[in-house]
């Protein structure tokens, strides 16, 4: 008797099982085609230039709306964004004083740890030495240094 | 299914279907119970306290410009916040928040030099520790890494790296970006903040079919499929925390384009920010950089180069499988990276 292939092993599937194995094989092959397009030359053209044309269209419909909003005398988004950037400075003048504080803090305890006279704080907070030269950069070394160990209570806290 | 079944299930199959989209904003994402340690201008640096500490270095977790860090934290039973924090680790986020027009001054150096370093040292002050792991994913990893590279002195003892783009050159990003054509100071100018929509838009377009058709032809099988079982929980946590997008500052957007990727900066060694050199020789950090074969947004090929740029003498790769975001965020990543992860930080979290 000649060979035969044994298609006992493997059930036959059923219409519905063929009918979504094309389909997926169809929106795979589909998926990688249009990779295939976006990663063309010719695709970063045509964003680069519809990106442009949207920006332009932005930009016009923006100053458009300033200009409206400014002859009403009411305040435009553009006021807003200076005023906010005004704040945002004072906040990072207010941010470099915090800063330079700690340091001062951290140096001070630090003096007074060894000179054997520990201070004691209204927050608790103790803190080691070890902070280096320059403002702005984290306190302690690497090699970590005075074994003090340094906590405070935060500054603002909630929780979600 | 008989057919009638089929015909009867299609209804409530597709009301579930349109529940479960138009609901996916509700959808609970970042619950882990956490502290405010430190604010500044947009950014906040987040603590979540680990009820079995029993590391002392605290885990900075750092990540992208584009989307929101709740993808750290993104629902309750696979979050990877709460994997860490029942680790044993002290956990803090450092938090971009959410930038908009008036904040289009802030360029990368804002970050690496302002923000990362404050949150480092606000980490350490709250800690109460001398030394930090720094996690940085995408956008996030490579704003660690330029730190690192900037500041020798950098209290950071161990640097993760994920999926973390270095060399762009030959990644579809590369190919839009990096033409003459697209001229990013316009789109800077004219924004102030580059719109997340956009961004957003720009990263599914890398993956058209997959992300605007088989994403919801799955769901739909799903809940087809699923005969009332379906739970929509992971679809709509992952689903809300892909549709919120802050904007992109515009100053760090056209320096991102610009240096990375019109120029590759990073990679040519030729990166400076406020007129220093950036020099990965300085990483000298224990440095572990994971690596995504399916990643589309920073291809492997690209983050590879760093292993042999950085000066660190203790340098892991971990390469897996799985996306971008599915890397970590996936529901495989629980078990497969996770505690990897956690293993490698172990053995050099110790005093």
């Amino acid at each position: 008797m000649a060979d035969k292939p044994n298609t006992e092993t493997a059930p036959t599937p059923t219409p519905e099982q063929e009918v979504r194995r094309l389909y997926e094989e169809a929106e795979s092959r589909v998926a990688k085609a249009t990779e295939r397009i976006v990663a063309r030359d010719s695709f970063g053209e045509l964003l680069a230039m519809v990106t442009e044309n949207a920006v332009a269209v932005t930009r016009i419909g923006n100053e458009a709306m300033d200009l409206v909003l400014r002859n009403l005398r009411v305040a435009s988004r553009q006021d807003i964004n200076r005023l906010t950037r005004a704040l945002g400075r004072t906040e990072d003048k207010l941010e470099q004083v915090l800063q330079e504080v700690e340091r001062l803090r951290d140096d001070l305890d630090a003096d007074a740890s060894s000179n054997g006279s520990g201070t004691r704080r209204a927050s608790g907070s103790g803190s080691a030495s070890g902070s280096r030269s320059g403002s702005g950069s984290a306190s302690g070394s690497r090699s970590g240094s005075g074994g003090t160990t340094r906590r405070r209570t935060t500054r603002r806290s909630s929780s979600s | 299914m008989t057919p009638f079944e089929r015909l009867a299930r299609t209804p409530i199959a597709a009301l579930e279907f349109a529940n479960t989209i138009l609901t996916e904003r509700d959808a609970p994402i970042g619950t882990t119970p956490k502290d405010a340690v430190w604010t500044h201008r947009n950014t906040t640096l987040w603590r979540y306290r680990s009820s079995k500490r029993q590391y002392p270095v605290p885990v900075l977790l750092v990540f992208a410009l584009i989307n929101r860090p709740d993808i750290f934290d993104l629902r309750k039973g696979n979050s990877f916040v709460e994997f860490l924090l029942d680790e044993g680790y002290d956990v803090f986020l450092l938090d971009w928040g959410v930038p908009d027009e008036s904040d289009s001054d802030q360029g990368l150096d804002f970050y690496v030099c302002d923000e990362i370093p404050s949150g480092i040292r606000e980490t350490l002050r709250a800690s109460g520790e001398d030394e930090v792991s720094m996690l940085g994913w995408c956008i996030g990893g490579t704003l660690s890494l330029m730190h690192c590279g900037l500041d020798p002195d950098t209290p950071v003892r161990n640097l993760l790296l994920l999926t973390t783009p270095v060399d762009t050159s030959g990644s579809l990003y590369f190919n839009w970006t990096a033409r003459d054509s697209f001229d990013v100071d316009h789109v800077a100018d004219v924004y102030g903040s580059v719109p997340g929509r956009q961004i957003d838009w720009a990263n599914k377009l890398m993956k058209p079919v997959t992300n605007y058709w088989t994403t919801y032809r799955r769901l739909w099988q799903q809940i087809y499929e699923g005969e009332g079982d379906f739970k929509p929980d992971a679809y709509q946590a992952m689903a809300k925390w892909v549709a919120d997008n802050p904007p992109f500052p515009g100053q760090a957007y056209r320096e991102w384009i610009t240096f990375m990727y019109k120029e590759n900066r990073l990679v040519r060694d030729r990166m400076r920010i406020r007129g220093k050199r950036v020099d990965l020789g300085n990483v000298d950090q224990n440095v572990l950089v994971v690596t995504a074969g399916a990643d589309h947004i920073a291809p492997r090929q690209g983050t590879l180069p760093l292993l042999d740029m950085v000066g660190s003498e203790d340098v892991t790769h971990f390469d897996r499988p799985g996306g971008h975001i599915g890397l970590m965020a996936g529901s495989r990543a629980r078990k497969e990276i996770w505690p990897d992860l956690a293993e490698w930080l172990g053995e050099r979290s110790d005093r």
